[in-house]
């Protein structure tokens, strides 16, 4: 044989370093850049307080129709001119909706970025929002949406998700919404939230090479013509547990797989155990080397990918797992998921595990950071959860540093077992029995 | 504000490009950025499904899992913990025409991604068992189900492609493969196709990133040099194929979906010629983007296409016609025949009506800007390389593509449509069965 036995050691370490930050205040907002010296490439996002959160009651998805709406025309041009505008210069509108804040942005070669967020701007601020106009895009999304739900998953989703924030609260329905709640938005209801959301000036984030970008002239370009002050966020939710676990089945007659959703809530985002408890998920189910993958597909073969991680926002947490297995093996691949849930809050992380988990996490900061789609996402993180400059070089060295004993301590702490929702989306007539034989927990039928 | 124009590129590669050879034919690939710690190790084996014999189909893709399973010196499943404890991230893939592995690293790390390549690429075989190919081909089955089985419209390319190739042809079968052949796959077969396809005169090898070309050189001699070559390589089965189909295909599917979609398609052009640089920017004014035909027409025009389910692309193989997909989904109300309709007459308008300026420069500003995200990670650059290296024979031949795009002309791309004629259009539509609820 021919090859070198000795596997090699790493080599000298060489200095991570996250681009450097300028930020300036211009017309009413805030500028947050990362400069990328020599990127080809650079990515502007104007980034609204207007998250899912801001829906009303009933009317979940008003933001995902409006994100769709400002495509639509604007007050100056209508929807085919501004789609050649900005689709000539190479750019496409990346609009998203999470539970936190609203974004739409642009990438392109760095010369082209004052005229793409000049029509970023025009976009966002004035869009025509031609009452015809909305109303069609609504309906696009309530099809758009039963496309989506006719796949396994959404309605997996969606039990758990009622499950542990209940029917009440905002978060207790799905992000973008159901076919239901996004038939019942109003046109007035989207012309209401942009009035009230999206005429703030919010923050522009912009990556890429600062040394051809002139940041007060985009900055003027995006808070034109807007106004109002940052609204003070609301406090954490709090983690409520349940007492004990239930299995609810969503029926999908002739599934071949039964998609597997488990989970309970967990802290905010702010948490001071965040970066433990990232490790716990990421020993837990967060790595291809992770236990769950480890036992569920390399040895068991029941999945093709399993995986745990803990969400968090700045209102609350939730821990959940996630997979398909093939619906044969439903019930004893539930069985071991929560036996290695319990394993590690019982007897936590060990060090060679961890080892694994923390360079992986450090390592991935340098390695996933390289576009300015990537860094506006890691500036939008700073923005939104009020975290300092310099802190992925602090984040960096928390995962580097945490401790067996710390990690292990957060995984009894915030990992229950006992009080998981366990969701099954799959052929009911063929799994019930083995899932009430299974004893997890009670089995109820949800109806999505 | 500014107002230059979308700038030409002279060059779609601007960063250095060294190449080596070892003795026994690996290809080594180094382009050096010095802008973050970052390394990718990129490895092209020049084998896909196209080399697969009937029965065997789905064996490539499974041996690309195998490569995960350990080797030698490197224990099962310690590939991905080495990888993933030293912050990288790595992947792999297989398609028809070629099976590429990669893992980007911090720097400091690129030793170990050498040696975990150099080990499997040499040292497989001997670590291969019974049980690890039982429990991956489990893997590859439940992908199969998750990916294509159990997913509205998910089997489309898999019966795209027969349509579309001739039984025979290497791409006549999908790179997943059939369940039968992977339940009779065999271990000495597995460990046959890797002593037979996994040589160094059949790779190319390419770093890119915080690294320097002799650096990379020695290191490739150290951890690669005395792998022995293989002589017998037998050439890939011959994907030539003369002209266009002579005669319209139709298939149509009744299953659980939520709403009729058609997907039109053709043989083109192999990836890489002009031809098919004329399809690529064809298929960025057709369907990409609001301001493309499809969506103009279908969408906001007609109205009779979900907005979200239009597209229109080329997949990039290179060792035979390579196909061009064009699919819609209808709204509610919109039946199938009234679709493949619109969508039919918009793609026989590219043939009749000669693209504008407008609609040129939209598709190859879109086309510039992919690009550029492509070539804005270390990864992507080194896959790339890596791609034009193995299928050209020479990595520098990157930087033509994206030139070649933005000279593409309105000449051109009605050149390119009048092949497209309904006469060797494959036409794949797909219905709800009517015992679903809608």
């Amino acid at each position: 044989m021919s090859l070198v036995a000795t596997r090699p050691g790493p080599g000298d370490s060489r200095p991570y370093a996250f681009p450097d930050i300028q930020r300036v205040s211009v017309a009413g907002g805030e500028v947050v850049a990362a400069h990328m010296p020599g990127q080809y490439l650079a990515t502007a996002a104007l980034l609204l307080d207007a998250g899912g959160a801001r829906e009303s009651a009933g009317r979940e998805g008003t933001a995902t129709v409006l994100a769709k709406c400002l495509e639509e025309g604007t007050t100056t041009r209508d929807s085919a001119a501004f789609a050649l505008a900005l689709e000539g210069l190479g750019a496409e509108l990346s609009t998203s909706v999470d539970w936190d804040a609203f974004r739409v942005g642009v990438s392109v070669p760095v010369g082209l970025l004052p005229r793409a967020v000049a029509l970023l701007a025009e976009a966002t601020r004035t869009p025509r929002l031609d009452p015809a106009d909305v109303a069609r895009v609504r309906d696009d999304e309530v099809t758009a949406l039963r496309m989506d739900w006719a796949q396994p998953g959404p309605r997996a989703d969606a039990a758990l998700r009622m499950d542990l924030f209940g029917a009440a609260e905002r978060y207790g329905r799905p992000l973008h919404g159901d076919p239901t709640s996004v038939a019942a938005v109003t046109v007035e209801d989207v012309t209401a939230f942009h009035e009230s959301w999206l005429k703030r000036p919010g923050v522009l984030l912009v990556a890429g090479d600062l040394s051809r970008l002139d940041l007060a002239e985009l900055g003027a370009a995006a808070f034109a013509g807007t106004a109002g002050e940052p609204s003070a966020p609301a406090g954490p939710l709090g983690v409520p547990i349940a007492a004990g676990r239930r299995v609810l089945l969503v029926d999908r007659p002739g599934s071949v797989q039964s998609a597997l959703r488990l989970g309970h809530r967990a802290p905010e985002r702010s948490n001071p155990d965040y970066v433990a408890m990232t490790l716990v998920a990421t020993v837990l189910g967060g790595a291809f080397t992770s236990r769950l993958n480890h036992l569920i597909r390399e040895v068991k073969g029941y999945t093709y990918g399993i995986r745990a991680d803990f969400a968090m926002t700045r209102r609350f947490g939730r821990f959940g797992i996630s997979t398909s297995v093939q619906t044969a093996v439903t019930a004893p691949a539930l069985t071991d998921t929560v036996g290695e849930v319990t394993r590690t809050r019982l007897d936590g992380v060990t060090e060679e595990e961890l080892e694994v988990a923390r360079t992986w996490r450090a390592g991935q900061l340098t390695v996933d950071m390289q576009t300015p789609g990537s860094i506006a996402g890691a500036l939008a993180t700073l923005v939104v959860h009020g975290l300092p400059d310099d802190y992925y070089a602090t984040l960096r060295r928390s995962l580097l540093d945490a401790t067996v004993a710390e990690v292990s301590a957060a995984a009894a702490k915030h990992l229950h077992p006992e009080g998981l929702t366990v969701v099954v989306e799959g052929d009911a007539a063929v799994i019930r029995e083995e899932l009430v034989a299974g004893g997890l927990g009670e089995v109820v039928d949800a109806e999505v | 504000m500014s107002a230059q124009p979308a700038p030409v590129a002279e060059t779609g590669y601007p960063w250095p490009i060294e190449t080596a050879r070892l003795d026994n034919g690996l290809r080594v690939v180094v382009s050096e950025d010095h802008t973050a710690p970052v390394v990718c190790v990129n490895l092209w084996y020049d084998v896909g499904s196209r080399h697969e014999p009937a029965g065997q189909t789905g064996f490539a893709h499974l041996f690309e899992h195998l490569m995960f399973e350990g080797s030698v010196h490197v224990a099962k499943t310690e590939h991905m913990r080495l990888i993933q404890g030293s912050g990288g991230s790595l992947n792999a893939t297989t398609n028809p025409d070629r099976t590429n592995y990669f893992e980007t690293l911090p720097v400091e790390h690129l030793e170990l991604g050498l040696w975990l390549e150099a080990d499997r690429m040499g040292g497989l075989v001997p670590a291969l068992t019974q049980e690890t190919l039982d429990n991956q081909r489990e893997v590859v089955k439940n992908e199969r189900r998750q990916r294509y089985d159990n997913v509205p419209y998910g089997d489309a390319w898999l019966r795209l492609l027969p349509l579309l190739y001739p039984p025979g042809h290497p791409y006549h079968h999908a790179t997943i493969g059939s369940m039968e052949d992977l339940n009779a796959a065999s271990l000495d077969t597995f460990k046959a196709f890797h002593q037979q396809y996994y040589a160094p005169n059949n790779a190319v090898l390419t770093v890119a990133g915080d690294v320097t070309p002799a650096e990379v050189f020695a290191l490739a001699e150290k951890y690669f040099g005395a792998l022995e070559s293989v002589s017998d390589i037998p050439p890939a089965p011959r994907g030539h194929i003369t002209g266009a189909a002579t005669e319209p295909v139709h298939e149509t599917v009744t299953g659980k979906v939520p709403a009729p979609r058609v997907y039109l398609s053709h043989r083109t052009h192999p990836f890489g010629t002009a031809g098919y640089d004329a399809i690529t920017v064809l298929a960025t004014v057709l369907g990409s983007g609001r301001g493309s035909r499809l969506y103009q027409r279908l969408a906001d025009g007609a109205r009779i296409a979900q907005p979200d389910y239009i597209g229109a692309y080329g997949v990039d193989l290179a060792h035979a016609p390579a196909p061009l997909i064009v699919t819609a989904t209808a709204k509610d109300g919109v039946d199938a025949e009234q679709l493949a309709a619109g969508v039919a007459e918009v793609l026989d308008s590219m043939a009749t009506e000669p693209v504008t300026e407008a609609e040129l420069e939209r598709a190859k500003a879109l086309l510039t800007t992919s690009w550029w995200r492509q070539m804005s990670t270390v990864g992507g650059r080194a896959d790339t390389l890596s791609r034009y290296a193995t299928q050209f024979g020479d990595a520098t031949s990157a930087a033509y593509r994206l030139p070649q795009w933005q000279s593409v002309t309105a000449g051109d791309i009605l050149d390119a449509a009048r092949t497209l004629n309904p006469e060797s259009r494959v036409t794949l539509t797909y219905l709800p069965d009517e015992g679903t609820d809608q």
